[in-house]
């Protein structure tokens, strides 16, 4: 039996009370954040500049630790995990504003590096980076440096990385913040493919309204607080499929 | 892509950081390299002088501890010869001069009675060897030779403006030897104003591996005067004033030149991997564990270290050679450096690199990936 398959939490992600200060500013840039967000859950997380979003997002993704309260992934609370490094790696994808790919690599490869903590071999390693660079509509630039590649296209060798080991949940920290409308659209269509087609947990940033009220739900947050969560999808969460069936 | 395939495509691709980093490893390679290399020579060829000549024992004015200012009376030989058990004795006069072709440099000057087996075993490579009756002649070593651009059957101007008649070129065993030359016993007594004086005598018995009787033969001539010292060679060599000398300045030298390469090497290692802390952080952030983290960059080290020591000991040895071909040097350095030098470079490098890899790369990786990226 295997993670996908077991009895879960209903919440992929829980948080208590959680809080997170910053020694050199004493601000609170997360303060008391209590919120659940279930699997195959397609969530925007928006506000100002310095409202705590990013903080909020890196501690769901045990990027940062919390100064107090607990981030609960899939029913464990993270300060309990033992090997965090191994947990992000096999359940989480993260993409980032500024793509972070790395720049002496090609697209095929750098989809690629976070595999190495898998247990794909070298053939399988690279079926599966062309698999993905195709879902994303890049096979036919598998074998270009990142900057012979558009940002769109950067952006989307980052999701297609984010993928690579099959995670279960996408965190995105302004994934289009970068980008012109039209390679942002392209970007959150593959978000709501992704969401659609392979129940995916989707937890991104944004600051465009537009963009963010495609998300089934969106939180707001100013000061470090959450100031409203809500639906903007009428219908109902769906059950979400296991990430990447068939 | 294999793990090892992007390591080295890392070192591969980036490629002025990976040069700049090779280039200041190989600085601080070259360094201790060139510095040991060239201490450990000088004494390597100081104390050959003294075993090339395979004698037995030394005779000098006691509590003298130097050659160049022993003082004995040249008709000691004749008793020290008729002592049982003793083979040959052979005196020398020692000192050194200044030339104008070679600046401030001094050259070693040996004066040896012509029928002495030092001077007949002399390998000469150009013209012959000096007899007792070549007055005012000398024997160049052949970087001395080389040095001074002349040849056998050149005159050149020594000891406050003396003609002498170059009658051979010969070639040392040492690099001192070859930047030396030498004259007749009586030439050099009469320059130095000490006629019937020399330096001291070099003894070779009948029975060199019958200690009992090398200490006879040593307690018998000692008898001869109280200002008469006699040494087993070996016991010569480790105690006299300028083998100690060159020691302690090989140690020194050698001991500068490890901390400085090491603090070269350490800087540039650290340097270049204190810089790459973001990229650490994304490492993590996209799933890597800390400990493949600090693999990649160790890998890493490893692989521009020993790059690093191969440019940089290719360096060194090339300079080396270089130097003491310049005149300035005068035969003052050996272009030999041993192997032990180069794999001591070698084992630095790669320690070093490794030591100045490991504490940034381990702290990068305990970082938490949002503080790395922070980093810049």
């Amino acid at each position: 039996m295997n993670r996908h398959d077991r009895d879960r939490d209903p919440f992929l992600f829980r948080t208590e009370q959680l809080c997170k200060l910053y020694p050199d500013g004493q601000v609170h840039a997360v303060e008391d954040v209590n919120i659940s967000i279930r699997r195959g859950e397609y969530v925007a997380i928006m506000g100002p500049s310095g409202s705590g979003k990013s903080t909020l997002l890196n501690l769901l993704g045990a990027l940062d630790r919390p100064t107090s309260g607990d981030v609960y992934f899939d029913g464990e609370p993270l300060s309990r995990v033992k090997n965090v490094d191994r947990m992000r790696s096999q359940t989480l994808g993260f993409v980032f504003q500024s793509f972070y790919l790395l720049p002496i690599l090609t697209a095929i490869e750098n989809v690629q590096v976070p595999m190495f903590e898998g247990p794909l071999s070298t053939s399988a390693r690279i079926a599966r980076a062309k698999e993905l660079l195709d879902l994303v509509g890049l096979s036919h630039r598998i074998n270009h440096m990142p900057q012979k590649l558009s940002v769109g296209e950067r952006q989307r060798v980052a999701i297609a990385r984010s993928l690579a080991n099959e995670p279960i949940a996408l965190l995105a920290d302004e994934p289009t913040g970068n980008l012109d409308s039209v390679a942002a659209e392209g970007i959150f269509e593959l978000f709501a493919h992704l969401h659609r087609k392979q129940g995916m947990t989707i937890v991104l940033i944004t600051h465009d309204e537009e963009f963010g009220h495609r998300a089934q739900r969106t939180i707001r947050m100013q000061d470090g607080h959450i100031k409203s969560d809500m639906f903007t999808e009428r219908k109902k969460i769906r059950t979400p499929l296991p990430p990447f069936a068939v | 892509m294999r793990f090892h395939t992007f390591v080295l495509k890392n070192v591969l691709r980036r490629r002025v950081r990976s040069s700049l980093t090779v280039v200041g490893m190989a600085v601080a390679v070259g360094a201790v390299v060139a510095l040991v290399g060239i201490s450990r020579g000088f004494e390597r060829s100081f104390l050959a002088i003294y075993q090339r000549q395979k004698v037995d024992l030394i005779i000098q004015q006691r509590g003298v501890k130097q050659k160049l200012t022993s003082v004995l009376d040249a008709k000691l030989g004749d008793q020290i010869a008729k002592v049982q058990g003793v083979k040959t004795v052979n005196s020398g006069l020692v000192d050194f001069t200044s030339m104008d072709e070679l600046g401030p440099v001094g050259v070693l000057v040996q004066g040896w009675e012509a029928n002495s087996p030092l001077m007949t075993e002399l390998n000469i490579v150009a013209g012959r060897h000096l007899d007792a009756s070549d007055k005012n002649s000398v024997l160049l070593g052949e970087r001395l030779a080389t040095s001074l651009e002349k040849k056998a059957g050149d005159t050149i101007n020594i000891f406050d403006n003396e003609t002498y008649t170059i009658r051979g070129v010969f070639k040392g065993t040492t690099v001192y030897e070859n930047g030396s030359m030498v004259v007749l016993i009586s030439d050099l007594q009469r320059f130095m104003g000490r006629p019937d004086q020399v330096s001291g005598f070099t003894v070779v018995v009948d029975r060199p591996d019958d200690k009992a009787e090398i200490e006879r033969i040593r307690h018998e001539i000692e008898a001869f005067g109280k200002n008469l010292e006699v040494t087993p060679t070996t016991e010569f060599v480790n105690s006299t004033t300028e083998i100690l000398f060159i020691r302690a300045m090989a140690w020194l030298t050698s001991a500068i030149a490890l901390v400085i390469g090491t603090v070269g090497m350490l800087n540039t290692m650290v340097m270049s991997v204190f810089e790459r802390t973001r990229e650490i952080g994304i490492l993590r952030a996209i799933g890597w564990g800390r400990w493949r983290v600090v693999r990649m960059i160790l890998m890493e080290s490893i692989l521009l270290s020993i790059v690093g020591g191969i440019v940089g000991t290719a360096g060194a040895v090339l300079l080396i050679h270089i130097l003491s071909n310049q005149p300035a040097a005068s035969g003052m350095i050996d272009s030999y450096v041993a192997p032990g030098v180069i794999a001591q470079g070698f084992i630095i490098a790669l320690c070093v690199g490794l030591l100045g890899a490991a504490y940034p790369a381990y702290r990068g990786a305990q970082l938490l990936p949002t503080e790395a990226l922070r980093h810049e």
